[in-house]
């Protein structure tokens, strides 16, 4: 399964909010959608769902046009909301069945559901009775319920307690381990790092860096060291600009080009007592903050 | 279309299990059921009353008559207590301040002091607004003077009498519509698409305004279909306003069968009760259509709105126009001429026409053809909205923040 945008765009009156947005998500991996506030992360996941069209571009599936009447997506909006007053089975059946699933699968299903996230004691009662980490849970439902082939997931964790964000990262984990496409849309980082295989950044309505997070990470430019040192002061006195302080006794320290890290190894081996070195790996963290700051 | 049917259930079931929908209801009913056995309770008690016998004269309250022509007080008192049998007539020589004192202490109900036959003073105590005393006794008066004026000219007491009470018989033959028989059914029909419309096309708007507020409506508009969602909700809701109407009308019915023979010959609820099915399926589709057409502004409306607090401001246009249409059908059905040119032209226009044309049909002579294009312009309408306020939706309920204006929305749905 490969979902793929390309050259998506799309204006809403005299603004243009997506700029040609191309990226590709496949089947059993998870897909990590980043962006500052306003990139246009949801109108690309609207668009992607069919709530409105393109101005142009075109979303394929398989390499073909989308046919929304064949694929399934399950969604949970970043705005979460269901009906406060109703109780919380009718309202998941609902739900599913408007999913194109007959009643009594989706009964099964989302009782099921209940059993997994835990919530099979609130099956009769309103949704406003609940915890907001808990009608998130129960929001999670309405996107997975239905068994979609596409789950798209808009800040999954927040408002969740470590040992819920737990359990919903086992259940991501259980639907990437069945081959769907799993799209994450978040701003916690350390969440995407450890899911997604792949990822794209929207800044201002441009992709500005997409691919598997593994090539990103490794064709970041290797020319800058960190050094752990009982003399880390030395060592900064003497780099000057080049170094950056991360830590009481860790210096990053920046070259021209990675060529040029043998020969200063070396020299910092001679002069100085090191206890560890190694290349710097910029963070996703990094990377966003630094793709994301500059031409918004 | 099997969204379409899910949604509709989900909606329908909704309403029908709304505490207040079911209350609202179940009042009604019984407000009809007691107005439908009223006759019989009044008749109930009244045959008790019969049953203890008549009311004793000196119960009654009453009627002091002064005149000073005393040969003619056994003819005033006779004509007084034959048309006046819920008083007491007492004839009187008081003074005038007497007779105002007894009045005031509540001796006296009340009291007529004449000058001749050919002027009184009505004295009483508080006027009602139903008090007919003056008018009956004027033609008393009346009927009196002729009376006395030919007996002097020669007459007999009988002959006079009899020239009196000479009756005329006439009939009338009406070769189109009655207007007076058809003017409640119509009176109640346009009432009750004014309430419900009203009344509905708000619960519509709240509706979809409480979805978008609550953010269901985030996982409803990526699940189902936008023209799917707004017919279902729309549809639900006409459905369940027929519902609540023919639970009202329904029990009236049958309650009224039940009490019929304690109405008697009560015209006006005669005339509600033997409507011509014709004109019956006439008041069911413009009703139907009527409704559709509104509630489907209503709905596209509430999609604009982000608040709840929002909606009776955004909603007013739609009302206006609604009520305008209301006044020019009440206007010309209380003239009596309902062919107005003002009329016609409404009754052809889909937002006034479900109103104007059924009070026409009801009410005058309207050609078939007339009827048909009027139905034709309503449904194609009726259609046209309900696609135009899904596409509003679509847009309208993805926009939070201030209203947007019209104009935008159509320039929005234009480039959609």
């Amino acid at each position: 399964m490969k979902l793929e945008l390309k050259n998506i765009e799309k204006s809403f009156g005299e603004k243009q909010v997506l700029k040609g947005v191309s990226f590709c998500a496949e089947g059993g991996q998870a897909f990590g959608l980043l962006g500052r506030n306003g990139a246009g992360k949801t109108t690309s996941i609207r668009i992607l769902m069919n709530v409105f069209p393109p101005n142009s571009g075109e979303v394929l599936f398989d390499g073909a046009p989308i046919d929304y009447k064949k694929v399934q997506f399950g969604y949970l909006p970043e705005e979460r909301g269901l009906y406060p007053k109703k109780k919380i089975i009718d309202q998941l059946v609902y739900f599913a069945e408007l999913k194109g699933i007959g009643h009594a699968e989706a009964v099964k299903s989302v009782d099921a559901w209940l059993v997994i996230l835990g919530m099979a004691e609130y099956r009769n009662k309103r949704l406003d009775t609940l915890s907001k980490g808990n009608q998130q849970k129960i929001q999670l439902i309405t996107a997975l319920a239905h068994d979609p082939q596409i789950i798209i997931l808009d800040e999954p964790f927040s408002g969740l307690d470590p040992v819920n964000a737990r359990l919903l990262k086992e259940v991501v984990k259980e639907e990437i381990g069945k081959g769907k496409i799993v799209l994450f849309s978040s701003h916690q980082m350390n969440y995407i790092e450890e899911f997604c295989d792949s990822i794209a950044i929207l800044n201002g309505g441009n992709v500005v860096l997409s691919g598997r997070l593994y090539d990103i990470k490794r064709n970041y430019p290797r020319n800058r060291l960190v050094i752990r040192s009982m003399q880390s002061d030395e060592i900064f006195r003497a780099f000057g600009e080049r170094a950056e302080r991360l830590d009481t006794d860790e210096i990053l320290l920046r070259m021209d080009s990675p060529a040029q890290k043998q020969d200063t190894l070396r020299t910092l081996a001679e002069t100085y007592d090191i206890d560890e070195f190694r290349v710097f790996e910029p963070s996703l963290n990094d990377i966003f903050v630094e793709y994301t700051n500059k031409e918004v | 279309m099997k969204q379409f049917g899910k949604i509709l259930k989900f909606e329908l079931k909704n309403y029908l299990q709304n505490k207040i929908f079911v209350g609202v209801t179940l009042f009604l009913v019984v407000a009809i059921a007691i107005v439908m056995f009223f006759p019989r309770l009044t008749s109930f008690f009244q045959n008790d009353d019969v049953d203890t016998g008549d009311t004793p004269p000196e119960d009654l309250p009453v009627m002091l008559i002064v005149a000073d022509d005393e040969k003619m007080h056994s003819m005033i008192y006779d004509s007084f207590s034959a048309a006046f049998p819920e008083y007491q007539i007492r004839i009187s020589d008081e003074g005038l301040e007497q007779i105002k004192n007894e009045i005031m202490e509540e001796r006296a109900d009340c009291a007529f002091v004449l000058d001749g036959l050919n002027s009184y003073t009505y004295y009483v105590n508080n006027l009602s607004m139903y008090d007919m005393n003056a008018s009956i006794a004027a033609d008393l008066l009346q009927s009196i003077y002729r009376m006395s004026a030919m007996i002097g000219g020669g007459l007999s007491p009988e002959d006079a009498q009899k020239i009196l009470s000479t009756q005329i018989t006439y009939r009338t033959e009406n070769l189109g519509v009655d207007q007076m028989e058809n003017f409640f059914y119509t009176y109640i029909m346009i009432f009750a698409l004014y309430m419900v419309i009203l009344l509905y096309g708000q619960m519509v708007a709240t509706n979809v305004a409480t979805e978008k507020s609550s953010r269901a409506m985030e996982v409803l508009i990526t699940s189902a279909n936008p023209t799917s969602m707004m017919f279902g909700k729309v549809l639900a809701s006409c459905l369940a306003g027929l519902f609540q109407l023919v639970a009202v009308f329904g029990s009236a019915l049958l309650l009224f069968n039940l009490n019929v023979s304690y109405w008697g010959d009560n015209p006006i609820v005669q005339s509600i009760f033997n409507m011509p099915i014709e004109l019956f399926v006439y008041m069911l589709i413009f009703f139907v259509l009527g409704f559709l057409i509104y509630a489907f502004l209503y709905g596209a409306i509430g999609s604009t709105a982000s608040k709840l607090e929002d909606i009776n401001t955004s909603v007013m246009p739609i009302t206006l126009l609604f009520i305008v249409g209301f006044f020019v059908v009440m206007f010309s059905m209380s003239s009596g001429d309902v062919d107005t040119l003002l009329m016609k032209i409404c009754s052809f226009i889909p937002f006034t026409s479900p109103m104007a044309m059924f009070t026409r049909i009801a009410m005058s002579m309207v050609p078939l053809y007339e009827i048909l294009i009027s139905i034709a312009i309503l449904i194609v309408s009726v259609l046209g909205i309900g696609i135009l306020s899904a596409k509003i939706y679509r847009i309208g309920v993805l926009l939070y923040g201030t209203p947007p204006k019209i104009g935008a929305i159509l320039k929005a749905i234009r480039k959609a």
